[in-house]
């Protein structure tokens, strides 16, 4: 007989005494992993929405008048003085009229009584990629509202703010989940194998006096502990699976979903989890034992 | 990762200095709150010695045989096994050397819940031996004990003198080089105690130092054993049988 024959017998004895509060433990585990998953999920995809509509985010200085090509150099160099930008496009009145009947299209016509000049004059600003926190956004937009001629500074400030809002809300969620996760699973597992060890402490005690060696004693119930991490964290995700399917499916079209590219995990993150469900239960496992052992 | 293999056994007879395998000096336990249950107690026991520890109930016997196996650690004094303080041993070479000490306890020490050869083979299984070889030693065993029948019988189903032959298998399943018996024929007649004490003298034969702790006198009377008598925690007397 091998040191892992032994051991996975009694790991599988174990688990045949105590199937019902290793039940109990592998569904909270699976529970606590779904949780978290989800939020982590839901998170993840809100990053990469927001990563997608920054791709479009520009600010629109208003003017009061169109700027002479000496003023445009000025305010371009004003500009570029606060802050890096990708592009600064000056759009004239004309323009401005000109990009709305194209937008209009068929029904151009409403603006055929209109004067040409009767849209102001703008400055379009693209800020550097790295420079778009929303932080950074607002102090920029409140520096070009401070140029002269300035009338006006939009970005979709409403929509912008919520949106870093609920992201920052999402990051709350996700780190109470994920010590949720961390404390429920250590605890329970720990409490488990506290239950297993009460259970057959005569055992245990008598396997110590004909001489099992600590190894021999604990491995199994550390193999317990990372049994329950892998399948806990197995179903939890397989869950989490079958809900975004269900969401993908209920909710495919162009609504929301489409916005935010809603994707699963890559393979990466899959096993990050199922190491962290792993490693947590181990641990639970290991701090049980250990105080057996010291007795 | 454990190691597999036990490249170091500190119970092997090289290791023994001067052939002794139980050493005693001077060793006392006290309890709370002034309970003497030993005192004084210095004593050798050689290898391969079938060695008496006799005393009426309460004398220390018990004690004794708990010190001697690291069940209990002493007040005062030095306890050495096979030339090691065994209370100063840990870990896996403390366990080495208990894989090398069977225990038949008085009060069995037996799980309750598991079939008789489950309990034997629980002392070979963390020595790693062969399951083959582990069936074949069990069966053997149950058939010098006549309690072949009991095989798979839980132990918490056999009657008192059943359980205490089965403690005493468990204790010499493993082929220990020490053996520490504690009344091994208190529930039993004389035709298993007969029986009992025969597997005990052929695994004496083989090479294993047995201590067995006893107030039945008709199994040390005959033979040519030491005898030590134990009274009050203190030793009355240490002789040896000459019949």
């Amino acid at each position: 007989m091998n040191f892992w024959f032994a051991v996975f017998r009694q790991a599988g004895r174990n688990l045949r005494q105590t199937w019902t509060s290793q039940l109990m433990t592998f569904l909270t585990v699976s529970l606590s992993v779904l949780i978290f998953a989800f939020f982590y999920l839901i998170y993840t995809n809100m990053i990469g929405a927001g990563d997608r509509l920054s791709d479009d985010l520009r600010l629109i200085v208003y003017l009061e008048d169109d700027p002479g090509p000496e003023m445009q150099e000025q305010l371009r160099r004003k500009i570029n003085n606060f802050d890096k930008t990708e592009s600064i496009q000056f759009i004239s009145k004309f323009k401005a009229y000109e990009r709305f009947a194209e937008q209009l299209g068929e029904d151009s016509d409403v603006l055929t009584d209109m004067p040409k000049d009767f849209l102001p004059a703008s400055i379009e600003v693209v800020p550097l990629k790295s420079l778009r926190g929303y932080n950074q956004i607002k102090l920029f937009s409140e520096y070009l509202a401070t140029l002269p001629g300035s009338e006006k500074v939009q970005y979709g400030q409403e929509w912008v703010e919520r949106f870093y809002y609920f992201t920052r809300l999402i990051t709350i969620v996700v780190l109470l989940s994920g010590a949720l996760l961390i404390l429920t699973a250590t605890f329970m597992v720990a409490y488990t194998i506290r239950l297993t060890i009460m259970g057959r402490h005569e055992e245990l005690e008598l396997l110590k006096l004909v001489g099992a060696t600590n190894n021999y004693i604990r491995t199994p119930f550390l193999l317990e502990g990372i049994i329950q991490g892998f399948m806990g964290s197995i179903l939890g995700l397989s869950a989490l699976y079958v809900l975004f399917q269900w969401i993908s499916l209920h909710f495919a079209g162009p609504g929301l979903l489409n916005l935010f590219n809603f994707t699963f995990f890559p393979p990466m993150v899959i096993v990050s989890i199922l190491l962290g469900s792993i490693g947590l239960c181990t641990i639970g496992s290991f701090t049980s034992i250990q105080k057996f052992l010291k007795i | 990762m454990p190691k597999l293999v036990h490249n170091q056994d500190p119970i092997e007879p090289k290791d023994i200095p001067g052939n002794t395998m139980i050493e005693m000096i001077k060793v006392s336990r006290t309890y709370a709150p002034d309970i003497k249950a030993l005192s004084d107690i210095s004593f050798t026991v050689d290898t391969g010695e079938l060695f008496f520890l006799i005393g009426r109930s309460g004398a220390g016997k018990t004690t004794l045989l708990k010190l001697i196996c690291n069940m209990d650690t002493p007040s005062n004094g030095l306890i050495e096994v096979a030339g090691y303080n065994i209370h100063n041993l840990k870990g896996k070479k403390l366990a080495h050397l208990r894989q090398k000490i069977g225990v038949a306890y008085q009060d069995f020490k037996l799980l309750s819940d598991r079939t008789v050869a489950e309990n034997i083979a629980i002392s070979m299984e963390v020595s790693y031996k062969k399951p083959r070889a582990i069936k074949q030693r069990v069966r053997d065993l149950l058939e010098q004990l006549q309690l072949t029948d009991k095989h798979d019988a839980l132990t918490g189903d056999l009657s008192r003198g059943e359980q205490q032959r089965i403690t005493l298998a468990r204790s010499v399943a493993n082929s220990p080089r020490l053996i520490l018996v504690d009344e091994p024929t208190g529930n039993l007649d004389a035709a298993t105690t007969e029986r009992v004490m025969d597997l005990l003298t052929r695994c004496n034969k083989a090479g294993a130092t047995i201590v067995i702790a006893t107030h039945d006198s008709s199994i040390y009377k005959d033979g040519n054993h030491r005898v030590m008598e134990l009274r009050s925690g203190k030793i009355h007397s240490l002789s040896r049988n000459n019949r």
